[in-house]
């Protein structure tokens, strides 16, 4: 058990991040699904004599409440709470952590709910979400991070309220327990916490195998068919470091100056949104990327031994659907030869060392960025850049851009309509010309530079391109099911 | 932050204000925020304004229109400033205001000021960028439009009123959204009428001592013209019947439920703004009757909503529900309506009253953890009233609330011929 502490003299808050060790890449074969369902229900489902509604009820004059965030690698519980309550809220905690219920009812209601969530939800009417699990489950193919932490339909189905009862003993463990504490809290206080914690039974940490990710042989494509106005797209390919290596820092800047998330920093969003309007946003990852709630930074506590570098383009038109495509990749083709200008370098270096301060605003991210940094073996994220980015030189940038970068092989996930879907898929992989028509007034520049990318060559494989409806997707037995 | 008995303020950080002379309000709240200041502007037009014909969304595309730079600044070079700054700033239009905001080093605000006022002041750009911006916007429309929700409030406003320009959401009309290169013109016109300090108001918040940003602001803000127009929207008449609309949606989701009934605009003083919200959390919020009986009890539905979000003119109370089977939408609506019923005849008791105003009241403070945050809930009662004591006086009504003014706000709002009924489901 480790304990991390950011006391605060005087803040009328405390913020509170247990984490543990386990997440969806531990859910046994045949229950995909399982760690989300456990960590639901340690929240959702009665603990120590009450049952959740009785916790609700004890939360609600607080204005607090008890949330659990489960991941591929861990689960975290967590709660912000007015010090004027924190007796009691911490209480309630320490309730769902040492004397979770599981009740039976809860048990059906947060189950179905997950179901939905990926019948109703994913499939149905999250169209970016879809293309971006689509691309995950390409890239993790056959392993434990090859499908939603939600799990898939037939795993959910096989779970009974014993197999959540086994997962929390075997796995909800004081040696996979790290707790995370923000404000102006006591001593004893935080020795209750530890001790508390210290009463789970022993057991690991035993991490999870991941094994190392299938290189895309060419552009592999997958066109994921249900009915929708516009598609959404996601690219990526894995890369070998995490933040646990020291050659994740220049890519991270690499990935910045090709598409920091949601501003208009990256190549991506100027060339594709601003010049040709294609369509709302384009950005680019060399991680996985979860943005948290409405901000624009990135959530904290999803980390993960194997990454990969993605690019995310939102909906587009499908005729211009080939097109982007091609244009994104031709873009990343002149970021792996040409690399970054010194100017270049010099402006998203600055940038993030001031923008990433920003993501340590409230004492809870705080706290989730320790908790992250803790399971690389690494400071926090904003504290390895402010100590690495001074001493960083473009040369080193574009070093690991080369190595862990490639322009001539990608999985491409596209959700597109099961009516346009076969032609694009045919003329793709026949590497057919994407000419662009806009509705609208173009710069000369702009339209010679469209002649260009219309014939960009795109080195598809041809048997690996495949279309798969929608209502397959992460059902257990096909396309994401990762076992 | 003030002890919870202390009824007469509740915003927990002293405000300082002034008026430029051009009639610009400039507010500063300085926060426990070592180094970091967020700015905000508030434009008190959103598409509530929008009352011509053919031009719903507008205000939502004009805020696009905004990054598109100035004589000084390209777009290019006003992102540069804001990128060497490592600032986080963006913008976002609702149906009575526009924010456009930023956060950065507090060392940093007359950079930013000076960025922010140029383009508030000298906003400029050619056609080609201006359709090109038109067809982001489409794609903003398309990324949303596989949400249903989105779907069911957009059939929601445009059902629930006739006259009022609430009748359509902020990003607008789809017919609208595709004619939107067609309106430059119309674009230096809208620019013209509403961006205009006597329209608009300026919150700094964070890491700042007042008297120096007065002084930064007059500096950088005083040129700015005044003359913002006034034109008048439509009045909602008084609803006579039922209204009811539903939504087919082709792929297998989760049906929804909503009803809506007209109510009144925001007003601090107004009990029966702060009743609505009373009952929407004693009822329909997590611990309330209707909350436990449908989502944990019964389990018909995975989540529902309820309440009067904040408005300048009259409104809506919503209440909606997402339903686990077809079968149950029937059910779930006629539960939803008896709670409705019961609202009006039942009383709560103390001890809810007295929880869920300490609920409302914490949350509210629990969420100005952040500069933006404290920014964002000042910049929302200019925008509502034209100042900030609207913030402690809307929290002192809360407290005055009685079992029964809830119940007769029920009485007067939830009557079937004020209802509006929308349905989504595959």
């Amino acid at each position: 058990m480790k304990t991390i502490l950011l006391p605060s003299k005087g803040a009328p808050l405390v913020s509170l991040r247990l984490l543990f060790s386990t997440g969806s890449a531990h859910d046994p074969a045949g229950r995909e699904g399982l760690a989300a369902l456990t960590g639901g229900l340690h929240v959702e489902g009665g603990a120590g004599g009450l049952s959740f509604r009785e916790i609700l009820d004890a939360l609600y004059p607080m204005a607090a409440g008890i949330a659990v965030q489960v991941d591929r690698e861990v689960t975290v519980i967590h709660g912000t709470v007015h010090r004027d309550h924190l007796d009691a809220y911490y209480d309630l905690i320490r309730r769902v952590v040492l004397e979770p219920r599981f009740d039976a009812a809860d048990f059906e209601r947060l189950r179905e709910d997950q179901v939905n969530a990926i019948t109703a939800g994913l499939r149905a009417s999250d169209d970016e979400g879809l293309g971006k699990e689509t691309l995950n489950a390409l890239i993790h193919e056959g392993g434990p991070y090859g499908r939603p932490v939600d799990g898939t339909v037939r795993g959910l189905g096989a779970i009974v309220r014993d197999d959540v009862l086994r997962f929390r003993r075997e796995r909800f463990t004081r040696d996979r327990a790290h707790v995370a504490i923000a404000g102006d809290v006591s001593d004893r206080f935080v020795a209750r916490v530890e001790s508390d914690l210290a009463s789970l039974p022993r057991g690991g940490p035993d991490p999870v195998h991941v094994p190392a990710s299938r290189k895309p042989e060419g552009i592999e494509l997958t066109v994921v068919t249900k009915p929708c106005r516009a598609w959404a797209i996601s690219i990526g390919h894995p890369v070998a470091v995490t933040r646990a290596d020291d050659d994740f820092y220049p890519l991270f800047v690499a990935g910045s100056y090709f598409g920091e998330h949601r501003t208009f920093n990256g190549v991506l969003m100027n060339k594709m949104r601003s010049e040709r309007g294609l369509n709302y946003g384009d950005y680019g990852y060399v991680e996985n990327f979860v943005q948290d709630g409405g901000t624009t930074f990135p959530l904290p506590n999803t980390p993960r031994r194997a990454q990969s570098f993605s690019i995310w383009i939102r909906p587009v038109a499908p005729a211009h659907a080939h097109f982007a495509i091609r244009q994104a990749m031709r873009e990343l083709r002149r970021l792996v030869e040409d690399g970054l200008t010194p100017e270049a370098f010099e402006e998203t270096r600055a940038f993030l060392l001031s923008y990433s301060k920003l993501w340590a605003q409230t004492p809870s991210r705080r706290l989730g960025y320790a908790l992250d940094g803790a399971f690389y073996g690494r400071k926090s994220l904003v504290e390895e850049l402010a100590d690495r980015l001074p001493r960083m030189d473009v040369a080193q940038v574009n070093a690991a851009i080369r190595r862990h970068l490639r322009a001539d092989a990608a999985f491409v996930a596209v959700v597109a309509d099961p009516e346009g879907a076969p032609e694009f898929l045919e003329k793709f992989v026949a590497d057919a010309p994407s000419p662009i028509a806009y509705d609208t007034e173009t710069k000369p520049e702009v339209l010679a530079e469209d002649r260009v990318i219309a014939v960009f060559p795109l080195r598809v494989s041809r048997s690996k391109a495949r279309l798969v409806p929608a209502e397959s997707m992460f059902e257990g037995d096909g396309p994401g099911g990762g076992t | 932050m003030r002890s919870t008995g202390d009824t007469l303020r509740t915003f927990p950080y002293d405000i300082a204000e002034t008026v430029l002379g051009n009639g610009l309000r400039v507010v500063v709240v300085p926060t426990d925020a070592p180094g970091i200041a967020a700015h905000y502007v508030v434009v008190r037009t959103g598409s509530r304004n929008e009352v011509e014909p053919g031009l719903t969304g507008f205000a939502h595309f004009f805020e696009h229109m905004m990054f598109r730079g100035t004589p000084r600044y390209s777009p290019e070079a006003y992102n540069d400033v804001l990128k060497r700054l490592g600032a986080d700033g963006n913008a976002f239009t609702t149906d009575d205001w526009t924010g456009y905001h930023v956060t950065a080093a507090s060392g940093a605000l007359d950079t930013v000021m000076d960025l922010e006022s140029d383009r508030f002041m000298n906003l400029s750009y050619e056609v080609e960028a201006f359709q090109k911006e038109a067809r982001a916007v489409l794609g903003e429309y398309n990324k949303n439009y596989s949400v249903p929700i989105n779907a069911l409030l957009e059939k929601l406003q445009d059902t629930a009123y006739v006259a009022h320009t609430y009748k359509h959401t902020t990003m607008g009309f789809l017919r609208d959204i595709e004619t939107m290169p067609q309106q430059y013109d119309y674009s230096l016109k809208f620019f013209e009428r509403w961006y205009r300090p006597d329209n608009a108001a300026l919150v700094v918040t964070g890491d700042v001592e007042p008297q120096a940003v007065f002084e930064l602001a007059r500096r950088r803000w005083e040129a700015w013209r005044p003359g913002a127009a006034s034109l008048a929207t439509p009045v909602e008449p008084e609803q006579h019947g039922e209204r009811v609309a539903h939504v087919p949606w082709s792929t297998p989701t989760l049906p929804l439920v909503a009803l809506a009934f007209h109510a009144p605009a925001f007003d601090p003083e107004d009990i029966r703004g702060r009743a609505l919200d009373v009952l929407a959390q004693a009822e329909f919020a997590p611990t309330g009757r209707t909350y436990n009986d449908l989502v944990l009890d019964k389990q018909w539905i995975d989540w529902m909503w309820a309440g009067v979000e904040d408005h300048r003119d009259p409104t809506l109370f919503l209440l909606v529900a997402r339903v686990k089977e077809s079968e149950r939408i029937g059910p779930v609506r006629e539960a939803l309506e008896a709670a409705l019923a019961r609202a009006a005849t039942e009383r709560l008791t103390p001890d809810r009253l007295a929880a869920v105003a300490s609920r409302l009241r914490y949350a509210f403070l629990g969420g100005l953890q952040t500069p933006d945050q404290v920014a964002l809930a000042v910049a929302n009662a200019l925008q509502l009233t034209g100042g900030t004591a609207a913030i402690d006086a809307s929290y002192r009504t809360l407290a005055r609330v009685t079992a029964e003014d809830v119940a007769g706000t029920a009485a007067a709002i939830f009557r079937p011929e004020n209802r509006t009924v929308v349905t989504l489901a595959p």
